[in-house]
C-alpha cells in the first residue's frame, strides 16, 4: 500500500463518500446522482464500462472503495460532455470520472496497464518537461508501451499517416533529437510544484 | 353581450378548466356571484382533451357533463369565453379587472346546426387535438363545448369562406364585425386557474420530438386513443398511420431535471400507466408497453393501480432515464438507447412509437400575471398572505392530479368568499 | 290538475323543417299529446321563439313540451323557472341519428311522433317543485378531530363567518402536527424542515369567539340531517353535552401502520427499531441537539427503511402507499445532518417518491449528504448495541449487501382513523391493524344504515375520488385530511378548507332545502304515500347516500336534507309509493305508454332505451352530433340514474308490445362511475331478477338487457343499439301486441 493510500484508508476508515468527496475534483456531487443512468446511456464508449458513472457513484456510496479505485472504467472517458448536458442533477460526470482516475493513479491504485492511463503518464511527463508536447516522442513512447518488437509493428502500420504529417509539417523529425520547449521552463516547473502543494493542502494529503 | 354585472362581492375566477369551474361552482352554490372567464371558445380545460382518467379509467367527459349541468342550472355564474385578463388593479375585496375580449363572430344565435361548417372549405390545425388534424376554419371547438356555440377562425375573418359562412347561417348567428374589445370587471376576489402547459417536448433535443414523427407527447397520446379524436380512437402513428402496438413511455421528460423543469411533475407516472392500458385496450396481447423510469410514483392509493399495470405481462419496466432516440430510416421505428441501471444492462429497443410523458409547467407562469404575485422557482402560485384577494387554484399553485386539482379548487373558493363576506360585513 | 294548461312548441330549425313534417307532428302534439296549444316555430330558440314562449307562459301556460333539441342544448334559451318543461330530442335524438333518404323517413317520422307523445305525457306529470317547507338554517360546523386537518378546518369557518364546534378525544389539540419537532418544508426553496406553527394555531382556536372546543371528548351520537343535526358529545368525565350542528367535517386522521407487525425489519424487537412518530420524540428530546437514542447514546449512523410494511404484496400489511413517508424520512434525516453533517443517514427506497416541489426537499437532502440507496430492506438485526440492516442493493445487485447501524428508522405508513366499516366485505381483511381501528365509530351516525360514512377497500371514506372527492355518501358530512387519503401536512390543510367549503354550502344548501351534488340546486325531494307503503325497507336499504331512516313500526322516514334526488328509493318501492314532483314513476310510465306501438304486422318493433342522463344520454347525443346512425326503433328515455328504474315500467313496456328493453348506465365495482355510487349497481342486481318475470309472460330473456355505457362511447352506443335491435328483429315480434 502507498504512502498515500495507507494515509486515506486511515483518515476516512470506511467512509469512501467522505474521501471521494474531499480528494477527488467535483467529488462533492457524487450525493447528488439519482441513479437514472442517463450518463451512463449517453456515453459514446458505452458497452467499454465495466461499471458506468453511475454505477460508480453508488458504488462509491456504497463503500466499494477498493473495486472503485482498482476499475479501469472511468479511465474510459474521452470528455465528450454528453453526460454533463444531459444529466438531470447537473453533476460534472466529466470532471469525477478524470478526478477518480488522477486520485486512483495518485494512490498507486489504478490498473497498471491501462492503456488510458499510460497514455495520460506519458502525455503529462512529456508536456512538464519542456512545457510543450513532444508529439514524436510521445507517439513512439505509445508505440513502444509492450516491447521493441510490437513497436516497429505499430509503428509501421502508422507510418502514412506519420509521413503525411510531415509533409504537412504537422511532424517535425528533428524533434526527436533536439525537443524545442517553451521560454521559461523552470517557471513551468515550478508554477505545477505549486499547484501540486495548492491541491494536496486541499484535499488533505501530504506527498510521501 | 359584454355587459357583466359585477361588484366588489364578486368572484373573479380565471380559467374555465375543471380547477376554475369546481372553483366557481362551489362558490356559487353557496350563494355567491361569480364571474368565470375562458380562455379558449368552450370551457372543459385540459382534462376534457383526455381519454381516461387514472385511477378508475373513467371519462373526464363525464365529471364535465355533471359540471357542465351544475353551471347550466346556477344562475350566480355568468361566463365569458375568448376572455383574458390584462390587468389588475386594486386590492383585496376591491379589484377592477381588464378583461380582453376576442371576437367569436358568432352570436348566441348559434343553434350548433353545423351548416356554417358545411359551408366554410378553409381549414386550420385542431387545437383540441392539439394539432394533429385539422378542422374547418367554422367549427365547434368539441363535442362537450359549453357554450355549445361556433367560431369563426380569425384566419378567414374578410376573406369569401367568413361570407360562404354567413351565407349559409340561417338564425343570423354569424356577426362578421365583432371586434377585440375590453371590459373593466370589479371583483373581491380573484380565483388564478389558468391551469398548465405540457413543457416545449422539442428543447429535450436527445428524444427527437421535433425530428421523429413517431415521438409524440403523453397529451398527444390521449388524443390518438380517444374516439373523438384525429383518429377515431385508434392508436395509429403520426409516421405511416401504422398500428402502433409496441408503445415506450419514457418518464420524466421535461420533469426532475436542472434543464428542463426542476418539479417532478407528479402525475405523468399515473399518466403513463394509465396508457399501457390504451395499448392493452386497443390490442390486447399484441400491445406491448415499455415504461422507462427513474421512480414510480405512484402514491397513495394509486399504488394499487401500478400494481395492477405491473401484473401485465405486457408491460415491461426499466428503470433508466433514455440517453437518446434515433429513428430507423426504413421502418421510422425509434429507437431508445440507455441502460437499465438495476444491475446495469444496456439496451438498443426499437418500438413502434414513443410517448414522452411531458412534464408540467404552469400555463401563465406567475411571473406573467398581472400583479405582484410569491410564487415557487417554478412560477406555480403559493398561498401567501402577500397576494391579497387572489388565490391560485389547481395546476396554477402545483404540478397536480385532477383529484388534488379539485381540493385546491374547492379550498380556494372558501378563501375568495371569505374575503367577498368580509366585505358584506363591512358594507352592511 | 284542473288548471293545467299544456303547451306544445315544435321547433323547425336546425333541418327538422325540411326532414320531419313538422306539421303532422303539431297535430300529433294536439291529438296525441293533448296540448291545449301547439306551435310551430322557425327557430324556437331565438328570441321571438323564447318571447312567444314566454308570453304563453304569462298568459296561464302551465306546461311546456319543447320539441327541438336534446334537453342538454340552449339551456340559456329554453329556461323557464316558473313552469314544469320537457323536451322532446329531434334533434341529436331523431334527425341527426338517421339517415337521409325516403325509404328511412317513414320510420323516422315516426321516431319523432313518438318522442312529441312522450314529451306531451311526460309535461303533464310534471310539477316544478317548490322546494322544501322543512328546510331548516343552523350556521354551526362542527368539526372532529382536533389535529391539524380539525384546526385548519375550524379557522377557516369561523373566518367565513360560521360557528364552529371542534370535538377532540385527547386532552389536547394538535394532533399528529402536535407530536412533531419539524414539518417538510413547503414553502420556497423547500430546502430545511419548518416549524410545524401547531402552537400558532391552537393559540388561535383558543381566542376565537366563534369556535367552542371540547377536549377529552367523541362524538356519541350523530342524530338528524344537514342544517340539523344533533351531537350528543361525551366527555371522559361521563357527561353529556348536545350541540345542534349544521354540517360536519370529519378529520379523523390517521393512525400509524403498527411496526410490530414487521418483526423482521426489527419493529417491536429493538428499542433502537423506532417508527416515524418515535423518532420525532427522540428529535422533539434533542430540540435540536444531537439525537440520542433510548439508551441515553447518540446517534452516528442512522437507516431509513421506506415502505416498511406498506406496498405489500403478500396481502399481510398495508398495499397502498403512503405517499407522504419519503418526504418525512427526508425531512428526518436533515434533523441530523443539519446537527451534525458527520452523522451517516442513509435512507433505503425502492421507488422515491416526492412529488412536485418535494424534488427540491430531495435535492437539499443530497445536498445535506444524506444518502440515497435503491434497494429492499429484509431484515434488521440486533448486532452488539447496534444494528445490522441486511437489504438488497437494487442498483449494484447485491442481495445481501449490510450497513451497520446505531438506530433503524421504520417508514410505516398512514392507516384512516375512519371508524366503523359499514360495507365489511369490502375490508382488506388481512390488514388486521386496520380492521382494529374500525372497531370503534367516529360518528356514531343514528343512521339506518350504519354509524360512519361508507368506505372504499382501504378504509378511506368513499368519494367520487376524482372529479368530486369530497361528495361522501353522507350528505353533510365532508370527510377531510389523512381520512380521505394518505396526506401530509400541506395537503391536509389544503383538504381540510375545502371541506370546509362543503360544509359551508350544506349549511347554505339546507336552509333553502336545496339539493347537493350532483343534482345541484334541485329542489325537489322525495314524496311517499305512506298509507300505501308495505315497510318492505328496500328504500331504506338502497338508498346509497343513507338518507332514510326508519321509525318504529318499520316505516321509511326521509331526510330530505340528506337526500341527493337520485330516485334509487322510487326503483326500489315494490308499491310505487315514491315520487318526486319533477320525476315519478308516472312521469316515466306516461312517457312509455304514449309511444304508438305498431301492430305486429307491420313488423316494426319498438325498443324502449331506459338511459342513464349523466353518461349514456350525453353518449347518444354526441353520438348524434358525429351523424353516427342507429335505429329508427328505438325510444330513449333518460332517467336520472339507473337505480330509479322501477322495474314496473319495464313490466309495463313489455305488456303493452315493446319487443325489447335496453337499460343503459355506468360502470359498477370497485372502479364504479355511477355518479349516484350504487345506483347502476342496484339497477343491475334488480335487473337479475327479472328473468322471473319474463318467464312468467312467456319472453325471451333477451328481451330485457343491461348494458355498461360510458359517456365517451360514442361510437359503441349506435353499435349497441343496432345490434340489439338486429336481435330482436331474429327472435321476433312481441306477442303482445295489441
Amino acid at each position: 500500500m502507498s504512502d498515500l493510500n495507507a494515509q486515506a484508508v486511515a483518515k476516512y476508515r470506511n467512509n469512501f463518500l467522505k474521501e471521494v468527496e474531499a480528494c477527488v475534483e467535483e467529488g462533492d456531487w457524487v450525493k447528488m446522482c439519482i441513479q437514472c443512468g442517463v450518463c451512463s446511456g449517453s456515453c459514446p464508449f458505452g458497452p467499454d464500462w465495466e461499471h458506468p458513472p453511475q454505477e460508480l457513484f453508488m458504488m462509491i456510496r456504497a463503500g466499494k472503495r477498493e473495486e472503485v479505485l482498482t476499475s479501469s472504467s472511468m479511465w474510459m472517458c474521452t470528455s465528450c460532455y454528453n453526460c454533463i448536458v444531459r444529466c438531470p442533477r447537473e453533476i460534472p460526470i466529466t470532471h469525477i470520472m478524470h478526478g477518480l482516475a488522477n486520485y486512483a493513479h495518485r494512490l498507486g491504485l489504478a490498473p497498471k496497464n491501462q492503456p488510458t492511463r499510460h497514455f495520460s503518464a506519458l502525455f503529462w511527463n512529456n508536456i512538464i518537461k519542456t512545457g510543450r508536447v513532444n508529439e514524436l516522442k510521445l507517439s513512439l513512447g505509445l508505440y513502444f508501451r509492450d516491447g521493441f518488437v510490437s513497436g516497429i509493428k505499430v509503428g509501421l502500420t502508422m507510418a502514412s499517416v506519420g509521413l503525411g504529417m510531415v509533409m504537412a509539417k504537422r511532424l517535425n523529425p528533428i524533434e526527436l533529437l533536439k525537443p524545442h520547449g517553451c521560454k521559461d521552463t523552470k517557471g513551468i516547473h515550478a508554477m505545477l510544484k505549486k499547484a501540486r502543494e495548492i491541491e494536496d493542502r486541499r484535499k488533505g494529503l501530504t506527498a510521501a | 353581450m359584454t355587459e357583466v354585472v359585477a361588484t366588489n362581492q364578486t368572484i373573479l375566477v380565471v380559467g374555465g378548466g375543471i380547477s376554475g369551474m369546481t372553483a366557481a361552482l362551489e362558490a356559487a352554490e353557496c350563494g355567491k356571484d361569480v364571474v368565470l372567464l375562458e380562455k379558449n371558445p368552450a370551457l372543459g380545460g385540459r382534462v376534457s382533451q383526455l381519454y381516461r382518467y387514472f385511477p378508475k379509467l373513467c371519462h373526464p367527459t363525464c365529471g364535465l357533463e355533471i359540471n357542465l349541468r351544475r353551471l347550466k342550472g346556477s344562475r350566480r355564474i355568468r361566463t365569458l369565453t375568448m376572455a383574458e385578463v390584462t390587468g389588475i388593479t386594486g386590492q383585496k375585496g376591491d379589484y377592477t379587472v381588464s378583461v380582453k375580449l376576442s371576437p367569436r363572430y358568432v352570436n348566441e344565435n348559434c343553434t350548433a346546426c353545423g351548416e356554417c361548417g358545411k359551408a366554410v372549405t378553409a381549414e386550420i390545425p385542431n387545437a383540441f387535438n392539439y394539432n394533429l388534424n385539422k378542422i374547418k376554419a367554422a367549427y365547434i371547438p368539441n363535442a362537450m363545448a359549453y357554450p355549445m356555440r361556433y367560431v369563426l377562425d380569425p384566419s378567414i375573418i374578410g376573406t369569401p369562406e367568413a361570407d360562404k359562412a354567413k351565407a349559409a347561417c340561417k338564425y343570423d348567428a354569424i356577426d362578421l364585425d365583432m371586434k377585440e374589445e375590453t371590459i373593466q370587471i370589479k371583483a373581491g376576489a380573484v380565483v388564478w386557474a389558468t391551469g398548465w402547459q405540457p413543457y416545449d417536448a422539442a428543447k429535450i433535443q436527445p428524444y427527437g420530438y421535433d425530428r421523429f414523427a413517431n415521438v409524440i407527447t403523453s397529451v398527444e397520446f390521449e388524443r390518438l386513443a380517444d374516439p373523438h379524436g384525429p383518429t377515431g380512437g385508434k392508436i395509429l402513428r403520426p409516421s405511416d398511420g401504422k398500428e402502433a402496438k409496441n408503445v415506450a413511455f419514457i418518464q420524466c421528460a421535461g420533469s426532475r431535471d436542472e434543464n428542463h423543469l426542476r418539479h417532478c411533475s407528479r402525475i405523468c407516472c399515473m399518466a403513463s400507466l394509465k396508457q399501457t392500458n390504451y395499448v392493452t385496450e386497443k390490442f390486447g396481447d399484441e400491445g406491448k408497453s415499455t415504461i422507462y423510469y427513474i421512480d414510480i410514483r405512484a402514491i397513495d392509493r394509486f399504488e394499487d393501480f401500478y400494481q395492477k399495470v405491473k401484473a401485465n405481462p405486457n408491460v415491461k419496466f426499466i428503470k433508466s432515464k433514455v440517453a437518446k432516440i434515433v429513428e430507423d430510416e426504413k421502418t421510422g421505428n425509434p429507437i431508445c438507447h440507455g441502460v437499465d441501471t438495476e444491475g446495469y444492462h444496456r439496451y438498443a429497443t426499437e418500438h413502434d412509437l414513443v410517448v414522452l410523458a411531458i412534464g408540467m409547467a404552469p400555463s401563465v407562469p406567475a411571473g406573467m400575471i398581472p400583479m405582484d404575485i410569491v410564487a415557487d422557482s417554478s412560477g406555480f402560485i403559493q398561498l401567501d398572505e402577500a397576494n391579497g384577494g387572489l388565490f391560485g387554484a389547481g395546476c396554477a399553485t402545483n404540478a397536480l392530479d385532477v383529484n388534488r386539482a379539485v381540493q385546491s379548487a374547492t379550498a380556494s373558493a372558501l378563501r375568495a368568499i371569505q374575503v367577498v363576506n368580509q366585505v358584506a360585513r363591512a358594507e352592511a | 290538475m284542473a288548471d293545467q294548461k299544456i303547451a306544445a312548441y315544435v321547433c323547425q330549425g336546425c333541418g327538422l323543417g325540411e326532414r320531419l313534417d313538422t306539421k303532422a307532428l303539431a297535430q300529433i302534439a294536439k291529438t296525441d299529446g293533448k296540448a291545449h296549444l301547439v306551435r310551430e316555430h322557425a327557430f324556437l330558440c331565438n328570441a321571438d321563439g323564447v318571447a312567444t314562449i314566454q308570453k304563453d307562459i304569462e298568459e296561464g301556460v302551465t306546461h311546456i313540451a319543447i320539441a327541438a333539441c336534446s334537453r342538454r342544448a340552449k339551456t340559456e334559451a329554453f329556461y323557464f323557472p316558473a313552469v314544469a318543461m320537457s323536451r322532446a330530442n329531434l334533434r341529436e335524438g331523431v334527425i341527426w341519428v338517421r339517415p337521409i333518404g325516403d325509404e328511412h323517413q317513414e320510420t323516422t317520422q315516426e321516431m319523432a311522433q313518438d318522442y312529441v307523445r312522450m314529451a306531451c305525457a311526460e309535461a303533464k306529470k310534471l310539477v316544478q317543485p317548490e322546494g322544501s317547507t322543512t328546510a331548516e338554517r343552523n350556521n354551526t360546523v362542527l368539526v372532529v378531530g382536533g389535529g391539524i386537518t380539525g384546526m385548519t378546518a375550524a379557522l377557516e369557518a369561523s373566518k367565513t363567518g360560521y360557528q364552529v364546534v371542534l370535538v377532540e378525544k385527547t386532552g389536547q389539540l394538535g394532533g399528529w402536527a402536535g407530536q412533531l419537532w419539524k414539518r417538510v418544508a413547503f414553502k420556497e426553496p423547500f430546502a430545511d424542515p419548518a416549524d410545524t406553527g401547531v402552537e400558532a394555531m391552537i393559540a388561535a382556536i383558543q381566542t376565537d369567539k366563534n369556535i367552542k372546543v371540547y377536549l377529552n371528548a367523541t362524538i356519541a351520537k350523530t342524530d338528524g340531517a344537514p342544517g340539523r343535526f344533533m351531537i350528543d358529545i361525551a366527555t371522559e368525565s361521563g357527561s353529556v353535552s348536545q350541540e345542534h350542528v349544521g354540517a360536519i367535517v370529519q378529520a379523523s386522521g390517521f393512525t400509524l401502520y403498527d411496526m410490530e407487525k414487521l418483526p423482521e425489519l426489527g419493529g417491536g424487537k429493538s428499542p433502537h427499531v423506532v417508527d416515524q412518530a418515535g423518532l420525532e420524540v427522540l428529535a422533539k428530546r434533542a430540540a435540536g441537539g444531537a439525537i440520542k437514542r433510548a439508551d441515553g447514546s447518540e446517534v452516528k449512523t442512522v437507516v431509513f427503511v421506506q415502505c416498511a410494511g406498506q406496498r405489500d404484496e403478500t396481502g399481510k400489511h398495508l398495499s397502498y402507499c403512503s405517499g407522504t413517508c419519503c418526504n418525512t424520512s427526508i425531512k428526518q434525516a436533515m434533523y441530523f445532518k443539519d446537527q451534525n453533517p458527520d452523522v451517516d443517514t442513509v435512507v433505503i427506497y425502492d421507488d422515491l417518491r416526492t412529488p412536485g416541489n418535494g424534488e427540491d426537499f430531495y435535492r437539499s437532502a443530497q445536498r445535506k449528504g444524506v444518502t440515497f440507496t435503491k434497494g429492499k430492506v429484509s431484515s434488521v438485526e440486533a448486532n452488539g448495541s447496534g444494528l445490522k440492516v441486511v437489504f438488497n442493493d437494487l442498483i449494484l445487485g447485491d442481495q445481501n449487501a449490510t450497513i451497520d447501524t446505531d438506530l433503524v428508522v421504520l417508514a410505516t405508513g398512514q392507516v384512516p382513523n375512519s371508524g366503523v366499516n359499514i360495507d365489511p366485505s369490502k375490508l382488506e381483511t388481512e390488514t388486521e391493524a386496520a380492521a382494529e381501528f374500525k372497531q370503534i365509530s367516529i360518528l356514531n351516525l343514528n343512521y339506518r344504515q350504519g354509524p360512519d360514512v361508507p368506505q372504499l377497500k382501504q378504509g378511506f371514506v368513499d368519494s367520487h375520488f376524482i372529479c368530486f372527492p369530497y361528495e361522501s355518501r353522507r350528505t353533510g358530512i365532508y370527510p377531510a385530511g389523512p381520512v380521505r387519503r394518505p396526506m401530509d401536512i400541506a395537503q391536509a390543510m389544503e383538504d381540510a378548507t375545502g371541506a370546509t367549503m362543503k360544509a359551508i354550502q350544506a349549511i347554505e344548501n339546507a336552509a333553502v332545502g336545496r339539493a347537493a351534488h350532483p343534482r345541484s340546486g334541485d329542489l325537489s325531494f322525495p314524496i311517499v304515500r305512506i298509507e300505501g307503503c308495505t315497510q318492505c325497507k328496500r328504500c331504506t336499504v338502497e338508498c346509497p347516500f343513507g338518507a332514510i331512516d326508519e321509525n318504529e313500526k318499520g316505516y321509511p322516514v326521509f331526510n330530505e336534507s340528506r337526500c341527493r334526488r337520485c330516485g334509487t328509493c322510487m326503483g326500489a318501492c315494490p308499491v310505487r309509493v315514491i315520487s318526486f314532483e319533477n320525476y315519478s314513476v308516472d312521469s316515466v310510465g306516461s312517457q312509455i305508454k304514449a309511444v304508438d306501438i305498431p301492430d305486429e304486422f307491420q313488423e316494426k318493433p319498438r325498443i324502449l332505451i331506459l338511459a342513464c342522463e349523466n353518461d349514456a344520454y350525453p353518449a347518444l347525443d354526441m353520438a348524434g352530433m358525429n351523424r353516427n346512425t342507429y335505429s329508427a326503433y328505438v325510444r330513449v328515455i333518460p332517467v336520472r340514474c339507473l337505480g330509479s328504474v322501477n322495474l314496473i315500467w319495464v313490466t309495463d313496456a313489455l305488456n303493452s308490445g315493446y319487443d325489447g328493453v335496453m337499460m343503459m348506465g355506468c360502470k359498477h365495482g370497485d372502479n364504479y362511475q355511477c355518479h349516484f355510487v350504487k345506483g347502476s349497481e342496484i339497477a343491475s342486481q334488480r335487473l337479475s331478477k327479472i328473468d322471473d318475470t319474463l318467464k312468467s309472460l312467456n319472453l325471451e330473456p333477451e328481451r330485457v338487457q343491461n348494458f355498461e355505457v360510458a359517456i365517451a362511447d360514442i361510437e359503441r352506443v349506435p353499435q349497441l343499439i343496432n345490434d340489439y335491435a338486429a336481435k330482436i328483429q331474429e327472435i321476433g315480434m312481441s306477442p303482445f301486441k295489441f
